[in-house]
């Protein structure tokens, strides 16, 4: 015969696995958001910023961008490493492009600003190879 | 009394001559005045008459400037490549960015002015495909220009721009980019 508290690590234990498996299978979603401003053609300020996806993103893989795995499984190291390539790519994809320019008086002057919105990415680390994917 | 009369009868025949001749020079200077006016109301009608014809020829120079302007327009129209279904066009720009003055190494410089050369030709692009918005102020204040501003905008979304030459030449850094446009990259 079980005990009552015998059912409540059963239970317990259940409930664990359960957020276990869902936070493993949220692991591979990275929110990603790139942005940065020229002004008077010189680069000013430049922002990436990667964060784990909280919750279970929606869509499917889009365009995928493969890099050499060398950083067991951690995206911003990975990213650090190469960050030329994955800017590029982030390139490819799109971005908002958000141009002012004033003359005052024959004296010219603009601020162009890029953007890429926070977009979910799904990145499978296999033993060799990171593949990244929008998620669309 | 006799000599009062007289004196009477002679100022009212002098009074009477004197009118006469008064009127005499009046109907005169009436008539000469009448003929110049003749003569600039002729004069007067054929400035009129130069005038529309000058207005005329001009109508006419105006109607046939029209007319060219707008055979140029529709030939310019007619060679404007047109987005089509099944068609792509190829857009070509070049972007130029600095470097900052401040870099750690030349290296730092380059990818820094890179950089500003991308999103420059990105403009470029997004200037091209999907046009500028401008806005115009003067400000004037006794007869002189105080201040003058035009502000241009850009908004767009680019995607699939191809670089396809970068140089970079005393801390100017140039990249030449290119994108393929289909009609289907805007169909919603």
């Amino acid at each position: 015969m079980r005990s009552r508290d015998g059912n409540l690590n059963f239970s317990l234990r259940l409930c664990s696995i359960i957020l276990f498996n869902s936070l493993a299978l949220c692991a591979d979603e990275y929110l990603i958001s790139y942005k940065y401003i020229v002004k008077d053609a010189t680069l000013y300020n430049e922002t990436l910023l990667v964060s784990k996806a909280m919750t279970k993103c929606q869509g499917k893989p889009q365009e995928e961008f493969i890099l050499q795995n060398s950083a067991q499984g951690d995206l911003k190291e990975l990213l650090s490493k190469n960050p030329e390539e994955f800017i590029e790519y982030i390139h490819k994809l799109g971005l908002h492009v958000n141009h002012d320019e004033k003359t005052i008086n024959m004296q010219n002057s603009f601020t162009t600003i890029m953007t890429l919105k926070t977009t979910c990415f799904k990145v499978d680390f296999n033993d060799n190879f990171a593949i990244i994917a929008p998620l669309k | 009394m006799k000599s009062f009369i007289l004196v009477a009868i002679l100022l009212s025949v002098s009074t009477l001559m004197g009118a006469d001749k008064t009127s005499t020079v009046d109907i005169a200077v009436i008539e000469q005045t009448n003929a110049e006016l003749a003569k600039v109301k002729a004069e007067v009608a054929q400035i009129k008459q130069e005038n529309q014809r000058v207005a005329e020829e001009l109508a006419v120079a105006k109607a046939q400037k029209e007319e060219e302007i707008a055979s140029k327009i529709a030939s310019d129209i007619a060679e404007e490549e047109v987005l089509e279904k099944n068609k792509t066009i190829h857009i070509s720009v070049v972007g130029q960015g600095v470097a900052p003055m401040n870099t750690s190494s030349p290296a730092q410089a380059y990818a820094l002015a890179k950089r500003a050369a991308i999103a420059d030709a990105y403009r470029a692009i997004a200037e091209k495909v999907k046009g500028v918005r401008i806005d115009g102020q003067d400000t004037i204040k006794n007869m002189m220009v105080q201040r003058s501003t035009v502000r241009t905008y850009v908004q767009a979304m680019v995607r699939n721009a191809d670089i396809v030459e970068t140089t970079f030449k005393e801390g100017l850094c140039e990249v030449e980019m290119e994108i393929l446009i289909s009609h289907s990259d805007f169909v919603q």
